[in-house]
């Protein structure tokens, strides 16, 4: 059997840990690992920016809390470029579909608190957005 | 057993050069990766990067890992390849991705992780490395 956790969240900010507390309508869902789940063992995640800014800029994940057995694990996400267009020219849009990341076997304990929080690194091209599911098992 | 993951980023910013990704983000000094305590081996790099588009040229993107935490010597990847018609208007995102791997790993030593861009000078390109420890 297996759980799931979303939130989502702006990033506002380079090189700032921002931590993802809301689900969209669902503005406060709760952070405690489901009873009985001992792992995660699937995150989906996407994280990309609005590009408003030049320059190069990575995102990763943190996952951190009482509930992460091993202490904090930082798993890379995306990584964007944008340069600005000449005058008079309307830039791209910067997409990003989700990746999943299988198997990855991260200690958790049950009724304890997990933290989701995206950092971008490098340049900052502007505000960015993640969404993270995380699959319990 | 469990798996443990460690991450590091930063800006490569001249061509043909071993640069070596040493912060993560907010934290400027991390500190060296060390290979966690009971880990043996390396199963998986998790890594993503871009480019900031400023030369109308094109490159690829490799990782390099080395260091006393790899007995058997130091490892490469690529990670991708891209390029610009004109240096303006351009943008993209690429996702991470995963490689599995096998690569035995001693416990307590650092690994160090170097992005290269190749080819010709693009500008920068910001790499992100997750090292998967088992």
């Amino acid at each position: 059997m297996s759980r799931t956790f979303t939130v989502e969240g702006d990033i506002a900010s380079a090189d700032t840990r921002t931590l993802l507390t809301t689900q969209g309508s669902v503005t406060a869902p709760s952070a405690v690992v489901p009873s009985g789940m001992t792992k995660i063992d699937k995150i989906v995640v996407a994280a990309s920016t609005e590009g408003l800014a030049n320059g190069a800029q990575s995102y990763f994940l943190r996952l951190g809390g009482a509930a992460i057995k091993n202490g904090e694990q930082v798993i890379a996400i995306s990584a964007v470029g944008r340069i600005a267009p000449q005058a008079g020219s309307d830039a791209a849009p910067q997409l990003m579909p989700a990746v999943v990341l299988n198997n990855l076997d991260i200690e958790v304990s049950a009724s304890d608190t997990v933290t989701v929080a995206v950092e971008g690194a490098g340049d900052d091209t502007g505000t960015g957005h993640a969404v993270v599911t995380i699959f319990y098992s | 057993m469990s798996r443990v993951y460690r991450t590091r980023e930063g800006t490569v910013s001249a061509v043909d050069t071993r640069t070596q990704l040493s912060t993560l983000g907010s934290e400027t000094a991390p500190g060296p990766l060390l290979v966690p305590q009971g880990k043996t081996k390396l199963v998986r790099i998790i890594a993503a990067q871009c480019f900031n588009m400023a030369a109308a040229t094109g490159y690829s993107a490799l990782i390099r890992l080395e260091g006393p935490g790899l007995p058997e010597g130091p490892e490469s990847f690529a990670l991708g390849a891209g390029g610009a018609g004109v240096a303006t208007g351009g943008n993209g995102v690429n996702h991470a991705i995963a490689i599995d791997v096998d690569i035995p790993v001693t416990a307590a030593n650092e690994i160090l992780i170097f992005g290269e861009m190749c080819g010709t000078d693009v500008g920068s390109s910001e790499f992100v490395v997750t090292c998967v420890f088992e």
